[in-house]
């Protein structure tokens, strides 16, 4: 009827085509636009539902916590806790959290360890520590890891971007 | 040097040390169908236990100085005895009816009596034909570790057949004092069988590692260079991570952007998520209060409150719509909300058809040319 039940009917399709198709060697599925909509849908409403409008919360703040409402919930279209990236991403958000609830809105520094011993590839070595700081979580990955991260990384991110144009767009005053 | 020929001739090519391989393999077990079919198991006991009691050198040794008929009767004992488990072991191996293989392998098998003869006794190897048996013995019984250093042996092996006793003395040392390590170097390698070495590559464990490696994340920038527009025709691979480091540090800048163009526009997607939400579980509308404020005492947790949401959605449908009802009683509020309820069905599907339809045709560089 409403067409959040549909598309979550198509969320657990979709969700079973993945885990079928999970086996393969380079496995870079598209996320799926509808899920990571009904996911930001979601928790836009519920950042609204804790912050009402006319709260004190100037607009730099509001736009914090919706790029971070944004970021989470494409972590959790992406599948959760199966991609390296995802995990790093929903783990870090947690820790903020965390952060923020214990000491009053201290915007916790993150710093991505690098280690020496993974800076093996001798051709572009701090080309991919650059991309290391760039992917959630690819201070501890090797190098083809996180290449294949940094590939599902870049799709789910131009998904994001492309769903969020269009809420954007459909939703701003004409 | 033993060592170092094999590895050169294995270094060589892989292809003729894996026909070595078939061909013993197939050798072995022929022969030893062979002599399964030919002798009934049952009187094999005796003279195989008086066998096995002595020392191996002093067995070989009995079988060789034994004539050819009693040598051959007590090899093909032990062979009858010995044979059926490893004959299950190697249960996969399809016998051949090929004339041609059949053929080659018994030249392999010729040159390996003749390398194992001089190795075991010392003697010249042209009168090396009742010591087949007792080289197959030899090979039967450390047959696990054998194989690959057979194998090894046999390839070199036309050039060495007419070297001195002394020689041969010495590469039976090697041989027995580097067969464990064979056996292990073998273990490790079998994981990167596919890897193949090529002329002039290094064969060690972790050369074809590494190689394996490189070969995977050469694999993965192909697919990233695929993934970033504009980003095959570069070559250089620092070049093409510098592309695609800029391409997700522009995504992440669009994401940044948007999100500060929704915060703009916030309230309007409230009002329709929250109408949506009212539509969708409009006869639990009367809901308790406590849904709410059980969803105001979690902490800005978007995880949780998602999780909670849910699982008031599943059990008891919160009433998001107070909150716009209480304090938000505006003209503008208004006028929305009338449109809202005059057709909030057609709404919600002209914002899903948005989300889903118009997603597929925008482009960054639209989306950047927009902003």
């Amino acid at each position: 009827m409403s067409f959040i039940k549909v598309l979550i009917l198509k969320f657990s399709s979709l969700r079973t085509q993945t885990m079928a198709s999970s086996d393969k060697t380079i496995n870079t599925d598209v996320p799926e636009k509808d899920v990571f909509a009904i996911h930001f849908l979601q928790s836009l409403s519920n950042l609204t539902t804790q912050n009402p409008f006319n709260s004190p919360d100037t607009t730099n703040y509001r736009a914090r916590k919706i790029k971070k409402a944004a970021y989470v919930s494409m972590a959790k279209a992406a599948g959760g806790s199966s991609r390296l990236w995802s995990r790093a991403l929903l783990g870090r958000a947690a820790k903020e959290n965390n952060k923020i609830v214990r000491f009053a809105r201290r915007k916790r520094k993150v710093t991505w360890k690098i280690s020496s011993k993974r800076r093996s590839d001798q051709r572009a070595p701090e080309a991919t520590d650059r991309l290391r700081n760039l992917v959630p979580g690819g201070g501890t990955m090797e190098t083809s890891k996180l290449m294949e991260e940094t590939a599902h990384y870049i799709k789910c991110l131009s998904m994001q971007v492309k769903v969020m144009q269009c809420l954007v767009d459909g939703l701003s005053p004409k | 040097m033993d060592l170092t020929g094999g590895f050169g001739a294995r270094s060589g090519g892989a292809g003729p040390c894996r026909e070595a391989i078939g061909l013993e393999s197939l050798h072995l077990g022929d022969e030893f169908r062979q002599l399964v079919t030919t002798l009934p198991p049952d009187n094999a006991g005796g003279s195989f236990t008086a066998l096995l009691e002595l020392p191996s050198t002093q067995a070989v040794e009995l079988l060789h100085f034994t004539d050819s008929s009693s040598s051959q009767a007590a090899v093909t004992a032990i062979g009858g005895d010995i044979a059926p488990p490893l004959h299950s072991f190697g249960g996969t191996l399809t016998f051949p009816s090929n004339p041609v293989l059949l053929e080659r392998a018994a030249r392999f098998s010729v040159i390996a009596t003749e390398q194992q003869n001089g190795n075991v006794s010392g003697e010249t190897p042209t009168s090396s034909v009742p010591s087949n048996s007792s080289a197959n013995l030899d090979r039967v019984k450390t047959e696990p570790a054998e194989t690959d250093s057979a194998v090894e042996k046999q390839v070199p092996s036309p050039n060495q057949t007419n070297r001195s006793g002394k020689r041969k003395d010495f590469e039976k040392k090697v041989k027995s004092s580097t067969k464990k390590n064979k056996s292990s170097e073998e273990n490790e390698k079998l994981p990167y069988v596919h890897v193949r070495a090529r002329r002039g590559q290094a064969t060690d464990s972790h050369s074809l590692a590494e190689r394996a490696r490189r070969e995977k994340i050469n694999a993965r920038m192909k697919l990233l260079q695929e993934l970033v527009p504009g980003c095959d025709k570069i070559q250089g691979t620092a070049l093409v991570l510098d592309e695609i480091i800029n391409h997700v540090q522009s995504l992440q800048r669009q994401v940044e952007m948007l999100s500060m163009r929704l915060a703009a526009v916030n309230p309007r997607i409230d009002f329709n998520l929250d109408t949506i939400l009212a539509s969708e579980n409009g006869s639990l509308m009367d809901g308790s209060f406590s849904g709410t404020a059980m969803q105001l005492a979690w902490p800005h947790q978007a995880i949780e409150t998602e999780q909670s949401f849910h699982h008031h959605r599943q059990l008891q449908p919160p009433p998001p719509q107070q909150w716009p009802f209480e304090g938000l009683n505006q003209p503008v509020w208004g006028r929305e909300e009338d449109q809202t309820h005059g057709n909030d069905h057609s709404n919600l599907m002209a914002v899903s058809e948005n989300v889903m339809v118009d997603s597929a045709n925008l482009h960054p560089n639209q989306v950047k040319m927009e902003l």
